[in-house]
C-alpha cells in the first residue's frame, strides 16, 4: 500500500494543504487508518458498456467520453461500518471523528484506484456525477444500470449515496482523459485553486 | 400446509438471469402482465423443483415504480408461477432504500410496504421467501409484516460478502439468532457468491441454528468476458457443494443468479432425502445488528440509562433530550459495558413512544445490545419491535399476570427474558424459596415455547444495612438457580444503600456473587473499580485466557485506574488551563478548570482563560497556522471546562443563549453540523441538536417547543438546498422571527439570501463571530 499517497490525501481533506504536518495528527491518522482497515469492507461493482448509455450522450459526459471504445459504470463503498464508527466518534471525540471521516474518504478513493487498475489498461480517471457541471442527480441512471444494492449501496430521494462512504464513477476505455479543473463547476470559487492547488491530490499545479 | 426440515426441499433457480438471457431488460415484474407466456415458461422449466418462487423480487410500493398496480402484478405473478404445477412461494426482496439509522426510510414505512404485498397474496400462495436482504433491521420489518398478515411459512435469507458478514455488518451467528428468534420456518443465505465462497457462512449457520437452513447460491462469481459479465461455474462443481451442504444438514437448496433449469434438475435428485439431524448447544445470546453477546462468564450490563434517582436523566427524558441519553450510552460503551439497560419509565411520559424513540436513537450510535426495562407491557413491546436484533427484556416475576403479559411478546420477538425471584408476596427470604419462583418462571416460559436458554434469573439483591442476613441468601440462590440451566443477573449496587464507602461494599459483593455464578452484574460501568473487579475475576476464573484482555487494559497501570480510556497521547500534558484548551487536551480540562476555580471566580475563568484561549485558537485557525482537527480538539476541551464552570454556578445563574441546529430533510451528512455544535458549546451556547434528515415540520415544532434565540441549518448538496428553503419558509410561517443561519458546502451568501436565511457563515468560527456581533 502506498501509504504516503494516502496520507497526503488525508491531510488535504483535513485542510492542511501545504502546511506542516504535526505529530499529534500523524498519530491520530495512523490510529484511524488502523481501525478503518479492521472494520471497512470495501466492495466494488460495475457494468461495462460498449456503447455509452443514453444519459452519457449529453454534455459534459460526451466530451469526456469522446473517442472511447467502451465505458465502465462503477459503484464502490467502504460499507456501513465506517459510517457507524464516525457516528460513534462524533459523540466521544469530535476531532477524531473528523480525522476518521477524512481517512475513510481517502481510503475509499485509494482502494477504488487500486481496484480499477485490474479493469484494464488505457482507462480514464473516474468521472463522478457532480463533476464538471454534470448533475449529481445523474447518479440515478448509474444506480438503475449497475444495481449497487447488491453491494449494499442505495440512493435516497436527495441523491445521497448510503452508506456515505460510497462513490459512483464513469470510466472511459481507450481514451486517456485526465483530471482537469477547467470544466469544474466550482472552479470560480474553489479554495484549492485559490491556493494554486488541486482537490485531487494536494500537489502544486 | 408445507412441511420443511424433515426431508430435503429443492427450490428453483435464477429468474432475472434467465430473463436477461432471453434479451429482456427493464423492470422484470412488469413481464408478469406484459409477457406471462415467458414468465410461465421459465417457471415450468423449474418444475423439477418442489417449489417455485414468483417473479416479484422488486415488487413493493417503495421499489416498484412501473405503471401497474402492486395488486395487479402480485396476483398475476402468482398465477404465472402456478403454471409450474408446484407449490408457490411468494418472493419478497428488499425495498432498495436504506433504513434508519443508516438511511432515511423508517422501520414503519418498510413494514407497511411489505405488509401491503402480503395482504394481497396471503390467500393465494403457499409461503413466503424474504430473500437477498442485506440489513437485519429491514428483514425484521419484512418478517413481522408477513407473520402479522399471514399464517403461511416464512423463509428468510440474507446475502453475505466474502468476509462472512452481511453488507451492513451482521455475522451468520447474529442473523441466525435474530431470524430464529423471530420464528421463521427456515433461514439462510442466497445470492452473494457461488457455493464455494459461501461454504464458511453455511457451516456457521448450521452450527448455531436449530431451524432448517436454506442455501440458494449464485452460479459462482461472475467474470468479465468480452465486455459482459458471465457466470461460468459448471454444474458438476455446483452440485458438489450442494451435496456437501446437504450432507452437513442443509434442508432447503436452490439456485440464484446465473443458475439455470439444468442446475436445478441436477440437484433435484436430492429431493426427499432425509435431512441430517444437528445437535445445537443452546446458548443465551442477545444481539444488536452487529454485536452478539453470549451470556457466558461475566458480562457487564450498564445501569445508567434508568431515571430512578438520576435527576439529569429524568429531566432529559421529560425534555425529549435524546442527546443526553446517547451520551450516557456512548460513555458506558466506551467504559466497557457489554449490554445497556434502557428504562424510560416516568409517570409524565408516554412510555411506549419514548421507549421506541430511545431504542432507535441509541442504536444509531452504540452497537451494544439493549436490555428493555419496563413494567409497562406496551413499552416492552415497542422496545422489542423497534430494536434491531434480539433484546433482553427486564423483566417478569413469579406472578402469572406479569408472565402472561410479557412472555407472548418475548416469544414473538425472540427476546431473552430476565425473571425476578419475587411474586405478589414480595421477595422471599430464603434461597430455596427464590429458587422455587425461578423454577415456576422457567416452566411457565416453556409453556409459551420459550426455552431455558432464553431465560435469565435475578435472585434480587437486598440492602445489607436493612437485611444483612439475607445478603447471603441472594448469593446462595444464585448457585441454586443455575441448576435450572439458566444464566443469572443481579443489580449489585443495591447492596450498599445506607452504608458508608459504598464502592467497597459493592465491589466486595460483586466478587462474592461472581464466585457463586453471577453472569450479568447490572452496574455502573463508569466505576473503574467495579469494572476492574470483573476483569480481574475473568483472569482468576480462567475465562480470560492467558490474561490477554486484562493485560491489554492494565499494561500501563500506574496506580490510578479509570474505566474511561484516555483519548490523548500520554506524553502531552498541559501546564495550565489556557495551555490545555490551546492544545486541545480534553481529559485534563475539567480538573485544570476546577483548580482555577479554587482561586478565581467563575466569570474570570470563562472570560480570561476559556474565551481568551479559544480566541487565540481561532486566530491561529484563521491565519492558517492551526487546522480543523486541532480547532475541534480545543473546542472539546473548552466544552469540558465550561461544564465544570457551570457546575459551580448557582442554578439558573448560567443562563445561556440557545441555538437550534439541524441538518435538513433528505440530507444525511452531518459532520459539519457536529463540528459547529462542539464549537458553539465551547463558547458556552446551549445547543439543541435536532440531528440530520430532520423533517420540515419537525424543525418548526422544535422551534415552538424550545424557542431558541438562533437557528442554524446545514445542507451538503444542491439537492437538499431546496429542503433548506422549505424549512425556512415553514419556520417563518410558524412565526419564527429569530435569526436563521445557513451553512454547508454548496451554500454561499447569495444562495443563503435567496432561500430566505438571514446569514450565511462559512464555518463554525464564522458563526461564533456572527453571533457575537449580533449581541
Amino acid at each position: 500500500m502506498n501509504t504516503s499517497k494516502l496520507i497526503k490525501q488525508i491531510y488535504a481533506y483535513l485542510g492542511f494543504h501545504s502546511l506542516q504536518k504535526n505529530a499529534e495528527t500523524d498519530k491520530l491518522i495512523a490510529q484511524c487508518l488502523d481501525e478503518l482497515k479492521g472494520i471497512a469492507h470495501f466492495r466494488y461493482t460495475y457494468k461495462y458498456f460498449q456503447t455509452p448509455p443514453e444519459f452519457l450522450t449529453h454534455s459534459p459526459y460526451k466530451e469526456y467520453l469522446k473517442g472511447c471504445s467502451g465505458v465502465f459504470l462503477s459503484v464502490m463503498t467502504l460499507g456501513a461500518e465506517a459510517d457507524a464508527k464516525i457516528k460513534f466518534y462524533s459523540r466521544t471525540d469530535a476531532a477524531k471523528a473528523l480525522v476518521f471521516d477524512a481517512c475513510a474518504s481517502a481510503y475509499l478513493e485509494y482502494l477504488s484506484d487500486e481496484y480499477e487498475k485490474g479493469l484494464g489498461d488505457n482507462l480514464s480517471y473516474r468521472f463522478c456525477p457532480g463533476y464538471g457541471g454534470s448533475d449529481v442527480c445523474d447518479l440515478k441512471f448509474i444506480f438503475g444500470l449497475v444495481k449497487p444494492e447488491k453491494i449494499g449501496v442505495t440512493l435516497n430521494s436527495s441523491n445521497y449515496m448510503l452508506p456515505s462512504k460510497s462513490m459512483a464513477g464513469i470510466i472511459a476505455v481507450g481514451v486517456g482523459a485526465e483530471k482537469s479543473c477547467k470544466s469544474c463547476v466550482i472552479s470560480a470559487h474553489c479554495e484549492y485553486l485559490k491556493r494554486g492547488e488541486k482537490c485531487y491530490g494536494s500537489e502544486k499545479r | 400446509m408445507l412441511r420443511f426440515g424433515e426431508t430435503v426441499t429443492v427450490l428453483d433457480g435464477g429468474m432475472g438471469s434467465e430473463l436477461e438471457k432471453l434479451g429482456f431488460t427493464g423492470t422484470p415484474e412488469d413481464l408478469n402482465v406484459t409477457r406471462p407466456d415467458v414468465i410461465q415458461a421459465i417457471h415450468r422449466s423449474y418444475s423439477c423443483a418442489d417449489c417455485v418462487m414468483t417473479n416479484t423480487f422488486g415488487l413493493n410500493p417503495i421499489k416498484y415504480k412501473g405503471k401497474y398496480t402492486i395488486k395487479e402484478l402480485a396476483e398475476k405473478a402468482v398465477e404465472n408461477a402456478r403454471a409450474a404445477g408446484k407449490k408457490v412461494l411468494f418472493d419478497i426482496g428488499p425495498t432498495g432504500a436504506m433504513l434508519q439509522p443508516l438511511g432515511t426510510l423508517t422501520f414503519d414505512e418498510a413494514y407497511a410496504a411489505f405488509a401491503e404485498v402480503v395482504e394481497i397474496t396471503k390467500d393465494i400462495v403457499d409461503g413466503y421467501v424474504a430473500e437477498t436482504f442485506s440489513d437485519l433491521y429491514e428483514i425484521k420489518a419484512c418478517i413481522l409484516a408477513i407473520k402479522e398478515h399471514s399464517d403461511k411459512p416464512v423463509f428468510a435469507t440474507m446475502t453475505f460478502d466474502s468476509t462472512g458478514r452481511t453488507l451492513t455488518g451482521s455475522t451468520p451467528e447474529i442473523v441466525a439468532n435474530t431470524l430464529e428468534g423471530l420464528g421463521v420456518d427456515a433461514l439462510g443465505v442466497n445470492c452473494s457468491a457461488g457455493p464455494k465462497e459461501l461454504e464458511s457462512v453455511v457451516m456457521r449457520l448450521l452450527a448455531c441454528s436449530s431451524v432448517p437452513i436454506m442455501v440458494k447460491p449464485n452460479r459462482g462469481l461472475p467474470v468479465l468476458k468480452n465486455g459482459k459479465t458471465e457466470y461460468v461455474l459448471d454444474i458438476e462443481e455446483f452440485d458438489y457443494y450442494i451435496k456437501k451442504f446437504i450432507d452437513c444438514g442443509v434442508a432447503i437448496v436452490g439456485g440464484c443468479c446465473g443458475t439455470t433449469p439444468e442446475f436445478i434438475k441436477r440437484i433435484s435428485r436430492y429431493r426427499g432425502r432425509k435431512v441430517k439431524r444437528r445437535r445445537i448447544a443452546r446458548a443465551t445470546i442477545i444481539n444488536s445488528a452487529t454485536k452478539a453477546v453470549n451470556i457466558d462468564g461475566v458480562k457487564i450490563c450498564g445501569e445508567r440509562l434508568n431515571p430512578t434517582g438520576k435527576k439529569k436523566l429524568k429531566q432529559a427524558l421529560l425534555d425529549g433530550n435524546y442527546d443526553y441519553l446517547i451520551d450516557e450510552a456512548v460513555a458506558q460503551a466506551e467504559a466497557g459495558a457489554d449490554i445497556l439497560d434502557l428504562n424510560v419509565g416516568l409517570p409524565q411520559l408516554d412510555e411506549k413512544a419514548v421507549m421506541a424513540e430511545a431504542c432507535r436513537r441509541i442504536q444509531e450510535y452504540v452497537d451494544l445490545p439493549l436490555q428493555i426495562d419496563s413494567s409497562d407491557k406496551n413499552a416492552v413491546e415497542a422496545g422489542a419491535r423497534y430494536y434491531s436484533g434480539i433484546p433482553l427484556i427486564n423483566s417478569v416475576n413469579g406472578d402469572d399476570a406479569v408472565m402472561d403479559a410479557i412472555f407472548p411478546i418475548a416469544k414473538k420477538y425472540g427476546a431473552v427474558v430476565l425473571g425476578l425471584t419475587m411474586d405478589g408476596n414480595g421477595v422471599p427470604k430464603t434461597a430455596k424459596e427464590r429458587f422455587l419462583i425461578a423454577k415456576r418462571i422457567v416452566e411457565r416460559a416453556e409453556e409459551y415455547g420459550i426455552p431455558r436458554s432464553k431465560i435469565m434469573i435475578d435472585t434480587l439483591v437486598v440492602t445489607a444495612s436493612a437485611e444483612q442476613k439475607l445478603v447471603k441468601e441472594t448469593v446462595d440462590a444464585l448457585r441454586l438457580v443455575q441448576r435450572l440451566g439458566v444464566k443469572t443477573a443481579l443489580g449489585v449496587s443495591n447492596v450498599s444503600f445506607g452504608l458508608p464507602n459504598r464502592g467497597l461494599l459493592n465491589k466486595t459483593f460483586l466478587t462474592m456473587a461472581m464466585a457463586c455464578g453471577l453472569n450479568m452484574p447490572i452496574m455502573n460501568p463508569l466505576d473503574g473499580e467495579m469494572v476492574g473487579a470483573v476483569k480481574a475475576f475473568a483472569v482468576l476464573s480462567g475465562e480470560d485466557i492467558n490474561a490477554e484482555k486484562y493485560i491489554d487494559i492494565f499494561k500501563d497501570y500506574t496506580g490510578a485506574f479509570s474505566a474511561l480510556r484516555t483519548a490523548e497521547p500520554e506524553h502531552i500534558a498541559a501546564s495550565s488551563l489556557y495551555d490545555c484548551i490551546k492544545k486541545g487536551i480534553k481529559n485534563q480540562a475539567a480538573q485544570l478548570c476546577e483548580n482555577e476555580l479554587e482561586t478565581k471566580d467563575a466569570m474570570t475563568v470563562v472570560n480570561d482563560i476559556l474565551i481568551a484561549a479559544l480566541q487565540e485558537v481561532g486566530r491561529l485557525y484563521d491565519s492558517g497556522k492551526l487546522f480543523l482537527p486541532q480547532l475541534v480538539a480545543s473546542a472539546e476541551a473548552a466544552k469540558c471546562a465550561f461544564e465544570a464552570v457551570t457546575a459551580k454556578l448557582p442554578k439558573g445563574a448560567a443562563k445561556r443563549e440557545k441555538i437550534m441546529l439541524a441538518t435538513v430533510k433528505g440530507d444525511v451528512h452531518d459532520i459539519g453540523k457536529n463540528i459547529v455544535k462542539v464549537v458553539l458549546q465551547s463558547y458556552g451556547y446551549e445547543v439543541i441538536d435536532l440531528g440530520k434528515d430532520v423533517a420540515v415540520q419537525a424543525v418548526a415544532q422544535a422551534y415552538l417547543k424550545h424557542k431558541p434565540h438562533y437557528i442554524g441549518l446545514s445542507a451538503l448538496m444542491t439537492t437538499t438546498v431546496k429542503s433548506m428553503e422549505e424549512t425556512i419558509r415553514v419556520l417563518r410561517q410558524t412565526g419564527c422571527d429569530r435569526p436563521i443561519f445557513a451553512g454547508g458546502a454548496v451554500l454561499n451568501g447569495e444562495i443563503a439570501k435567496r432561500i430566505g436565511a438571514d446569514y450565511y457563515t462559512k464555518d463554525a468560527l464564522a458563526l461564533v463571530k456572527a453571533l457575537e456581533n449580533l449581541k
